[in-house]
């Protein structure tokens, strides 16, 4: 702590250039040409002349039936998934956090679908849903089964709902398993000896206890529910279509993978870009709104 | 100071390094002025090309006639094979973008040869000396652009047995009305010539190329001359021709009526050929490019196409086209070397046998003589040698629009959502969303 007075040695300067030199050239720079495309007709061909065209991209964004759908069924998503997430994640947590045998074995085996990327999930649960579940269905003779449930809009999107949180849970048990680990046991012992029962000390003393990593959780199932993009391509690709304000289209394409079949399908790349900055203008809100809130329910130890 | 000369170094050394690797400039080049083509170009040609191939499945053939090549001249020739899991367009555009200019790279239609030519990049191919050889070329304005990678087709292929033992005759079916009569005699025969359908379609999410594209190309071009684009100007225009809509939405609703519904609306491009492949329908709605999977799994039935005649009237062709054309870039630096390469593929015994024997492609040039191994690459041939070819018009749609915007109609019909009558209706108002 030498150099208090804000002057540092230029080989300060030089251990930082690294890291701030990717940073401004993979974050800072793209970010901000990213909201300037979105203003022009850019291509993404390089020696194609970039011109300004001021709101028109965001116009035909607010005019595009497809992408106020995909905000729709993403808001949809998001709700379900961060529910069954968490209440999944928190119920793996008191269960590996318990006196269980083998306690240690089911930690690993609930995080491992974590390590596995979300393309190959989604393949693998695409041949469960359509091949699998529906032969199952076929010799037990149940028609509603029979027939994938990929097949049907509803279902489909529970579908992704099963398959990401089956991904995600474990990832977000280990973070309930660190809260309820360091919480202090002292607390749940006394009232244990005051006669709260099991149910009682869970929603009046360990809840409470935990509510920074419920901030967390709630905040990171949010942010990726939002993000889901993976998945969501592999297992359905956006499918099954379905009519919505008089139009065919995908009934589960996210807005992820709305804005990449905006930008890559259609080839409507400066389009694509004012999407991506309508998607994070929100996201960013939502997100703040969620951690003030959750922020307010945490208590002081 | 000793410390700050060590920093000024190292920023100096990190700059430097990165500016290094983004250093390649842009060498503009003016196509305008490159109209004078010498067909002799056997002269002076050295350094190297590179060529970006857009199909993955022919890289390693590709990467030997390219050693061969550079054996035989001199120029080495590196080859960049993207697809499958690594996207061309989105590569090709990377490599753009990160300042390199390959010689050759793939072109697949009029989307992407607006924007390599709005960015400067199509060399002026007129008067190469292939272009005499072939009817194929991409040619814009009266001048030619792109040299054609391979031939491709598609119609309504079948199980030459599976038709013989139902007592079909292929050469009848090239109206609706016949189709639909071999369709329900066959659909009756089902158990008896172990069918679970008749057709193997796919029709869901991942199949939009097939519905989208390909079956929708029948409505953009069946019946009509291989130069008349009266339907697709119509369809760029916002305009559809009803009747023929009507006639081209009740034909595919009984190609969906009469497949396999697992296989229509969930199944992928692996299910619907393993049904045909197994023998378990009789028809299939698929390209030549389905031979080399066949080849794989060891599929040897006799197999045909017949035309995709969804009019009253008959419509004896099948459609056949360039999917993709190879374009000399007027931005990189040896175009001569590129020139040649082509034109030693297009005419020699060499190149001839890189295209059909090793490639496994249908030759888009007259003079070559090998025949392809494939059942349905042959069929193409024999199609395309009697002329009875209807054009592709699908990749002059708007990017996106027969995929992502027709695909899903086209998915809806098939699951029983939406009758011909609603098909038509949706078509029509998603088609007059392109009007300019």
């Amino acid at each position: 702590m030498k150099h208090k007075s804000g002057k540092h040695s230029p080989i300060f300067y030089a251990f930082l250039f690294p890291a701030l030199f990717s940073f401004a050239f993979v974050i800072v720079i793209p970010f901000f040409l990213g909201i300037y495309y979105s203003f022009t007709d850019w291509t993404a061909m390089t020696g194609t002349n970039v011109n300004w065209v001021g709101f028109a991209n965001y116009t035909a964004v607010f005019n595009d039936v497809t992408f106020l759908h995909s905000f729709l069924v993403t808001v949809a998503f998001a709700v379900i998934n961060i529910v069954v997430v968490n209440v999944v994640a928190f119920g793996f947590a008191l269960l590996v956090t318990s006196k269980l045998k083998l306690k240690n074995m089911y930690r690993a085996a609930f995080f491992m679908p974590n390590l596995i990327g979300g393309i190959i999930l989604g393949y693998i649960w695409q041949f469960i849903f359509n091949n699998a579940i529906t032969a199952f269905g076929a010799s037990i003779g149940s028609e509603f089964l029979a027939t994938s449930l990929l097949a049907n809009r509803f279902w489909a999107l529970l579908a992704i709902v099963v398959v990401v949180t089956w991904q995600n849970a474990g990832y977000i048990m280990m973070i309930y398993v660190a809260a309820i680990q360091s919480a202090p046991a002292a607390l749940l012992e006394a009232a244990h000896i005051d006669g709260a029962n099991y149910w009682q000390r869970l929603r009046h003393i360990l809840v409470p206890l935990v509510a920074p990593a419920f901030t967390v959780s709630l905040f990171l199932t949010l942010v990726r529910s939002f993000q889901q993009f993976d998945v969501n391509m592999a297992l359905t690709a956006g499918g099954p279509s379905g009519m919505f304000m008089d139009r065919a289209l995908p009934t589960t394409e996210f807005l992820a993978l709305n804005i990449f079949n905006t930008a890559f399908a259609f080839r409507e790349l400066a389009q694509g870009q004012a999407k991506s900055v309508i998607f994070f203008i929100t996201l960013t809100v939502i997100a703040l709104v969620q951690v003030y809130f959750n922020k307010r329910k945490e208590i002081e130890m | 100071m000793k410390k700050v000369l060590l920093a000024m170094a190292l920023l100096v050394v990190m700059t430097l390094a990165f500016t290094a690797c983004t250093g390649n400039e842009d060498t503009p080049a003016d196509t305008a002025a490159n109209n004078q083509n010498q067909a002799d170009t056997s002269t002076d040609i050295s350094g190297e090309i590179t060529i970006v191939n857009n199909k993955i499945e022919i890289d390693a053939a590709l990467r030997d006639f390219a050693r061969l090549y550079e054996d035989r001249f001199g120029v080495r020739v590196n080859v960049h094979s993207f697809g499958g899991e690594t996207p061309y367009a989105p590569a090709l555009a990377a490599m753009f973008s990160g300042g390199d200019e390959p010689e050759i790279f793939v072109m697949e239609g009029m989307t992407d040869f607006i924007s390599a030519r709005d960015s400067g990049r199509v060399f002026d191919l007129t008067g190469q000396p292939w272009v005499n050889d072939t009817s194929m070329e991409f040619v814009y304005d009266g001048r030619v652009y792109g040299f054609p990678v391979a031939l491709e087709g598609w119609g309504l292929g079948y199980n030459v047995d599976i038709l013989n033992r139902a007592g079909i005759d292929t050469s009848t079916l090239t109206n609706v009305n016949a189709i639909r009569e071999a369709f329900e005699t066959i659909d009756a025969m089902r158990d008896e010539l172990g069918l679970t359908a008749v057709v193997s379609m796919a029709a869901g999410p991942g199949m939009t190329w097939v519905t989208g594209l390909h079956a929708f190309n029948a409505y953009l071009s069946l019946g009509l001359d291989y130069n008349d684009t009266t339907i697709i100007d119509m369809l760029l225009a916002g305009q559809v021709d009803e009747q023929r809509l009507m006639y081209f939405a009740e034909y595919y609703n009984m190609i969906f009526q009469f497949s396999n519904p697992s296989t229509l609306i969930v199944g992928g491009y692996d299910q619907q050929l393993g049904d045909f492949g197994t023998g378990q329908t009789a028809f299939i709605h698929q390209g030549n490019w389905i031979d080399p999977t066949f080849a794989e799994w060891g599929v040897d039935f006799e197999m045909g196409y017949v035309p995709h005649a969804f009019l009253p009237q008959d419509t004896p062709g099948i459609f056949v086209g360039a999917p993709s054309w190879y374009v000399v870039n007027a931005r990189a630096n040896n175009i001569d070397a590129a020139l040649h390469f082509l034109n030693f593929m297009a005419s020699s015994p060499e190149g001839h046998e890189y295209m059909v024997v090793h490639s496994g492609a249908v030759p888009a040039f007259y003079s070559v003589t090998h025949i392809p191994a494939g059942q349905f690459s042959q069929a193409v041939n024999e199609w395309s040698g009697r002329g009875q070819v209807y054009a592709w018009h699908q990749n002059d749609m708007p990017a996106g629009f027969g995929m992502n915007t027709l695909g899903p109609i086209f998915e809806l019909m098939a699951a029983g959502s939406i009758d011909p009558a609603e098909f038509v209706r949706l078509v029509t108002e998603a088609v007059a969303t392109i009007a300019p």
